[in-house]
């Protein structure tokens, strides 16, 4: 079983409070995270997989300072995890992602894509939070269910039925709307 | 080296980190930074002469309210950035309040002076110097904050860039204060908006490489 959001900021949490056994725990605890999260991505450069998780776990122990306790732990983690990504991709002469697109659009303020965004954003605040939190996790930025799982301290099962029950919820919604 | 290897190499060293650590290291670079183009305007500009009585005076601390706040902004800034996961920084239209306030302190002290004298009160004695000086004096400080940025995560490396100029040119402006002899506020508004944003400018220009981790 995979460790979860709050074990995971437990462990980083004693590892900047200088308790090196759990900063371990939680090194050895993102390997399996950090290959599942570019496995998903980066199909076709499995050799360069293993690499991007060593860079990341070195970024994690170096800028450890640049976590905020006071943040979500994943949150701080797949920032770094996609920016070693997309750092990477420019490397390799591969400039858009879909994962760039997102702060690609969101630089150049990018007017139809904040509009739609504002709709989504609308549209989520009508149905339960934890539908809405799942939905943001897994179709907007991205997560895979067990990356969300781990942000959201939920169980697999649980995400995925979240997700489907919100999405059935949004699609009545916009019918509502459209008659 | 597999990625376990790399694990217990990893955790040989295992310091505790502060939890305002970051805040720390960027407030060090900076004045490291600071010192070294405090120094600078000394040997190299002079302190002006009449400083302390400057001090007592409005025209001075106009400036240095005006230089001091938009510094303060752009750090905020600066330390958002330095953290990879993203953050808003709409806020930092609260820097139009700076810059309003002393345009319309500007307005005032043309309306109060003849207009004869506005194109003197605009250029100074120093307007072709003034841009090119602060630009100058921040670049020790843009350079402490690399080194800052150096144990530090930004993900969005050209408005960190241009924080990061911003932050080191409205400072160096800030130091530089205690050289430039100038009072008229439209003179403090055009010039050292200048510099300031010129900096910016450069900062943003370098980012995307120099802030590359």
């Amino acid at each position: 079983m995979r460790a979860n959001e709050e074990q995971l900021r437990t462990w980083m949490v004693g590892g900047l409070a200088g308790n090196a056994a759990a900063h371990d725990a939680l090194l050895r605890a993102l390997l399996p995270i950090l290959r599942s999260f570019y496995g998903r991505r980066m199909r076709g450069r499995e050799e360069d997989i293993e690499d991007l998780v060593q860079e990341t776990l070195i970024a994690v122990h170096h800028r450890r300072a640049t976590y905020d306790p006071a943040r979500p732990f994943s949150g701080w983690l797949f920032a770094i995890a996609r920016y070693k990504m997309i750092d990477s991709f420019r490397r390799n002469g591969r400039f858009t992602t879909v994962e760039g697109l997102e702060d690609m659009l969101a630089d150049e303020g990018f007017e139809d894509a904040s509009n739609a965004q504002a709709d989504v954003e609308r549209l989520l605040d009508t149905i339960p939070k934890k539908q809405a939190a799942v939905i943001r996790a897994t179709r907007i930025e991205g997560l895979s269910t067990a990356e969300a799982a781990i942000r959201l301290s939920l169980g697999e099962s649980d995400v995925k039925v979240s997700v489907h029950r919100g999405l059935k919820t949004l699609a009545a919604r916009v019918k509502d709307a459209l008659k | 080296m597999n990625s376990e290897e790399l694990i217990s190499n990893l955790v040989q060293d295992v310091r505790p980190v502060r939890r305002d650590a970051l805040t720390r290291r960027l407030l060090a670079g900076i004045a490291a930074g600071g010192v070294a183009t405090f120094l600078i305007v000394g040997m190299w500009l002079g302190y002006r002469p009449d400083l302390w009585l400057a001090m007592h005076g409005a025209a001075f601390w106009t400036k240095w309210i005006y230089t001091a706040s938009l510094a303060g902004c752009a750090t905020v800034a600066t330390a958002r950035l330095a953290r990879p996961d993203v953050t808003s920084l709409s806020w930092m239209w609260i820097m139009l309040v700076p810059i309003l306030g002393l345009l319309i302190i500007s307005m005032a002290e043309l309306a109060h002076a003849p207009s004869a004298e506005w194109l003197g009160m605009w250029l100074g004695a120093s307007w072709k110097v003034c841009s090119r000086n602060v630009f100058l004096l921040s670049v020790p400080i843009f350079a402490g904050l690399l080194w800052s940025f150096r144990k530090l995560a930004p993900t969005r490396l050209r408005i960190a860039g241009a924080t990061a100029g911003l932050t080191a040119g409205a400072w160096g402006a800030t130091l530089y204060c205690l050289h430039c002899p100038e009072v008229s506020a439209i003179f403090v508004l055009t010039w050292y908006t200048l510099g300031i944003g010129l900096a910016a400018l450069v900062g943003a220009a370098l980012g995307p490489r120099l802030l590359r981790w």
